[in-house]
């Protein structure tokens, strides 16, 4: 009889953070897009932060989904999901990561030349980096819904729960 | 200026959109080709052969790993090396069955 394995195994730190950045950095584009309709700063300096937090994070859940993906590509019926989840992953988080130094950049005031363009530019990268976001999830829930990435799958009669 | 800018937006998007390494799935065989990345603490190898395409290899405890002849331990894969790869596909995942160190 296998024994319930160990909770917090290294292949569920990923699914334990990823979550995180996925509503901070989801969050910090739909404030960066108000503050910019809205015309008034009051979401931006928010925006900017939760976003620093989300693309700190992203880069965290890129970590840990490196380590998960050295344990579950040997069980995967269809590994080239991963693949493409990884390569989505790092996409997303160049967006990201491009438009949080430049949302810094102006916020720190260390740029100022035609920042109505550039705000504009931040929010469609912003947009496009959410895009690949959801993508990226969508290929990872695919992974454990459909080929149980990373699932413990208890006998059919529960014997280990007795 | 404004639409160099954009310009350069949508290079640089492409550039992100396009990155990031593929690999492909090949039928049970043997396949030579040359070691293009090592990844040892997933004890990973990807293998370019010699048609272009990339097999990602995990080694387990059952992928016998030789050098002439003799068992070698996974240190010994490098990058660039030339190898022939006994893979199984099971389902769309290639198991290295053996990995033969060519030079």
């Amino acid at each position: 009889m296998s024994e319930i394995p160990e909770f917090l195994r290294t292949e569920v730190y990923h699914p334990l953070f990823v979550h995180f950045p996925i509503a901070l950095l989801l969050l910090g584009t739909l404030f960066k897009i108000i503050g910019y309709w809205s015309k008034g700063q009051f979401l931006s300096l928010p925006g900017t932060i939760i976003l620093s937090l989300g693309v700190i994070g992203g880069w965290i859940a890129i970590y840990t989904g490196d380590l998960a993906d050295g344990i579950v590509s040997r069980t995967l019926c269809d590994p080239t999901i991963l693949k493409d989840h990884e390569n989505s992953s790092y996409t997303t988080m160049w967006l990201f990561s491009g438009a949080l130094i430049f949302d810094l950049l102006f916020q720190l005031k260390l740029i100022s030349f035609k920042r109505k363009l550039f705000d504009i530019l931040i929010i469609v990268t912003l947009i496009l980096g959410s895009g690949y976001l959801i993508y990226t999830g969508h290929l990872g829930a695919t992974l454990v819904y459909e080929q149980a990435a990373g699932v413990n799958i208890p006998s059919s009669d529960c014997a280990n729960f007795n | 200026m404004k639409l160099k800018l954009v310009a350069a937006f949508a290079v640089l998007a492409l550039v992100f959109t396009s990155c990031g390494e593929k690999t492909d799935v090949v039928e049970s065989g043997t396949y030579q080709g040359t070691i293009k990345e090592v990844e040892p603490e997933k004890t990973e190898i990807y293998v370019e052969t010699a048609d272009g395409k990339t097999l990602e290899l995990y080694c387990t405890d059952t992928t016998t790993l030789t050098r002439d002849g003799n068992t070698v331990e996974f240190s010994e894969l490098e990058e660039g090396q030339n190898v022939e790869v006994q893979v199984e596909k099971t389902g769309k995942r290639l198991d290295p069955i053996s990995v033969i160190i060519l030079e």
